[in-house]
């Protein structure tokens, strides 16, 4: 029988490596429930934020002061994508097959950079920690959550309740009635592509503090934030976050009782039940 | 208030209304009828810059509006309720009143507009916070309706708003479009109902395979054959 050490070490760190499945999701999920467009390119674009943390940390530039280059550079980025998505009429399925290219190519890019060696951002963010209880939580994990959860809750709100954000979902579900009513939907389809392109770019820094980088990372994650996009609802801005929550908590737990092998298929079980009980939410 | 000019708008290579001229003056009522796939929707969503027009012009106030971008025309005082609603169903239903004033003109009017909308359906004053795909028919036209109305419209355009509406709702929904109007509300209306479009009607336009067929005052078009037996049910003899 593990001790309430160990179950409260897998909750927090299921909490923390869950932010960071939520963070990864948020972009996912909005650029494909309300574009419709499935952003596969948004993990390569996560780990080449990344890089770039890391290629400007090491140059000695503060982590999060990287933000303010790659930010706006992934925005543009975001939003030329889709601006090509729009400019070509290319559908949903289609969008997959092209961001997977995309995938390729930055994969590529960034081995030819920065090789396919390790790279670890060496900064002083990794060597605070702070002690809770028995746990001892490094300061770039909380960073994450802290991150997302702010990032979830301020995109959930000004979905909710700024004239922005009903704008959105109404031209998510009739653009051409949306722009009777004066919504410029092409443009805010371009603004909402570079904020998730954007956020792909939070994702890298809060991958760049926490992990070893390497080119096949871009893979690392697919699979398990797919099902955290889905589970958390299409479009969603809280539900990715509540989802990772969820599916890292409990991957957490299965690698704590039974094997860590097990652990990958918490997810895809999770999905596959909400397939069968709801079908109606995929 | 509005001139249509020989508009010609098609679907690739298909045409679906050809030559179509028709004008509106200011605080006038003016109803299109014709038969299934005559095109009325077509030209109705042309005019609220859902549909590009090949050629010809659609002037309001002697502005042609027909090259603004799509979001440009309700500017202009342009709304419209059209065919089958086409509500946010996912929103709710104060939402999709709000969006109808999302232009920039009628956002500062947003509060007293929605007031208006509400006096006007008190039903939809209980159900705001609704999802607008769970309300009945009758009352999702009233949104679609309402919808409009928040646009502040100077020229509302509606495509047949009594379609799949039980029979005390029409007439309910026929006294609504009488008070817009006589609100000062210039208005195109489409509709199946021709009897009760030609009794709102202050003229009327038959559309027919794309093209005006006949025109003029309800009285007048009453008493046509042609129309009594197509679009009234009635025989040539009936008075
Ligand atoms: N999206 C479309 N693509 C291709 N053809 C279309 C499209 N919409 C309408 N049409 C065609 O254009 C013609 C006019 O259609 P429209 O919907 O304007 O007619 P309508 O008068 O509104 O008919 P109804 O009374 O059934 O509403 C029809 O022949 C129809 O088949
Ligand atoms: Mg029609």
């Amino acid at each position: 029988m593990p001790s309430l050490a160990l179950l409260a070490q897998s909750l927090a760190s299921g909490i923390f490596i869950g932010a960071l499945y939520g963070l990864l999701g948020l972009g996912l999920s909005l650029a494909w429930g309300l574009l419709g467009q499935i952003n596969l390119a948004h993990f390569a674009l996560a780990l080449l934020g990344a890089y770039l943390t890391y290629q400007l940390g090491t140059a000695g530039l503060d982590p999060l002061a990287t933000l303010a280059i790659v930010l706006p550079a992934f925005f543009v980025f975001g939003a030329a994508l889709h601006w090509l998505f729009a400019r070509f009429a290319v559908s949903a399925f289609n969008s997959l097959l092209v961001t997977f290219g995309l995938t390729v190519i930055i994969e590529a890019a960034i081995q030819w950079i920065w090789s396919a060696d390790f790279r670890r951002l060496e900064s002083h963010y990794a060597d605070i920690r702070y002690r809770v209880g028995t746990l001892y939580i490094p300061l770039p994990e909380l960073l994450t959550l802290a991150l997302a959860v702010a990032l979830s809750l301020a995109l959930w709100a000004a979905l909710r309740y700024t004239d922005f954000g009903k704008a959105l979902r109404a031209s998510a579900e009739d653009a051409s009635m949306a722009q009777a009513f004066g919504v410029n939907a092409k443009a805010l389809a371009l603004l909402l592509s570079g904020i998730s392109a954007a956020l792909a770019g939070v994702a890298g820094l809060c991958i760049a503090l926490s992990y070893t980088l390497a080119p096949s990372q871009i893979y690392a994650w697919v699979g398990v934030v797919f099902a955290v996009v889905m589970l958390g609802g299409l479009g969603s801005a809280l539900g990715p976050l509540i989802a990772g929550i969820v599916i890292g908590v409990s991957e957490a737990l299965t690698m704590a009782f039974t094997a860590p092998s097990w652990a990958p298929l918490v997810s895809f079980s999770l999905l596959i039940a909400l397939l069968l009980l709801r079908p109606e939410k995929i | 208030m509005l001139e249509v000019d020989r508009v010609r708008v098609s679907y690739g290579a298909a045409a679906a209304i050809v030559d179509v001229s028709l004008t509106i003056g200011d605080r006038e009522l003016v109803c299109v009828v014709g038969p299934n796939g005559a095109g009325k929707t077509t030209l109705i969503n042309a005019l609220a810059g859902l549909h590009r027009i090949d050629s010809g012009a659609l002037r309001l106030d002697g502005r042609d509006v027909s090259r603004l971008a799509p979001h440009r025309y309700c500017d202009h005082g342009i709304a419209i309720v059209p065919e089958g609603r086409r509500l946010f169903t996912g929103m709710t239903v104060r939402e999709n009143l709000e969006l109808g004033a999302y232009r920039r003109a009628a956002r500062a009017k947003r509060a007293r507009s929605l007031e208006r909308v509400c006096a006007l359906f008190p039903v939809l004053a209980e159900r705001l916070e609704a999802r607008a795909g769970a309300l009945s028919g009758g009352q999702q036209q009233m949104v679609a309706i309402g919808r409009a109305l928040m646009a502040e419209p100077r020229l509302l355009l509606l495509d047949e708003p009594s379609l799949g509406l039980a029979p005390l709702i029409v007439t309910a929904l026929f006294e609504t479009i009488r008070t817009i109007a006589a609100s000062g509300v210039t208005m195109l209306l489409v509709e199946q109902n021709v009897a009760l479009a030609l009794e709102v009607a202050s003229r009327a336009y038959v559309l027919e395979e794309g093209r005006i067929a006949a025109q003029g005052a309800p009285a007048e078009l009453r008493r046509r054959p042609e129309i009594r037996r197509a679009y009234l049910g009635l025989t040539e003899e009936a008075r």
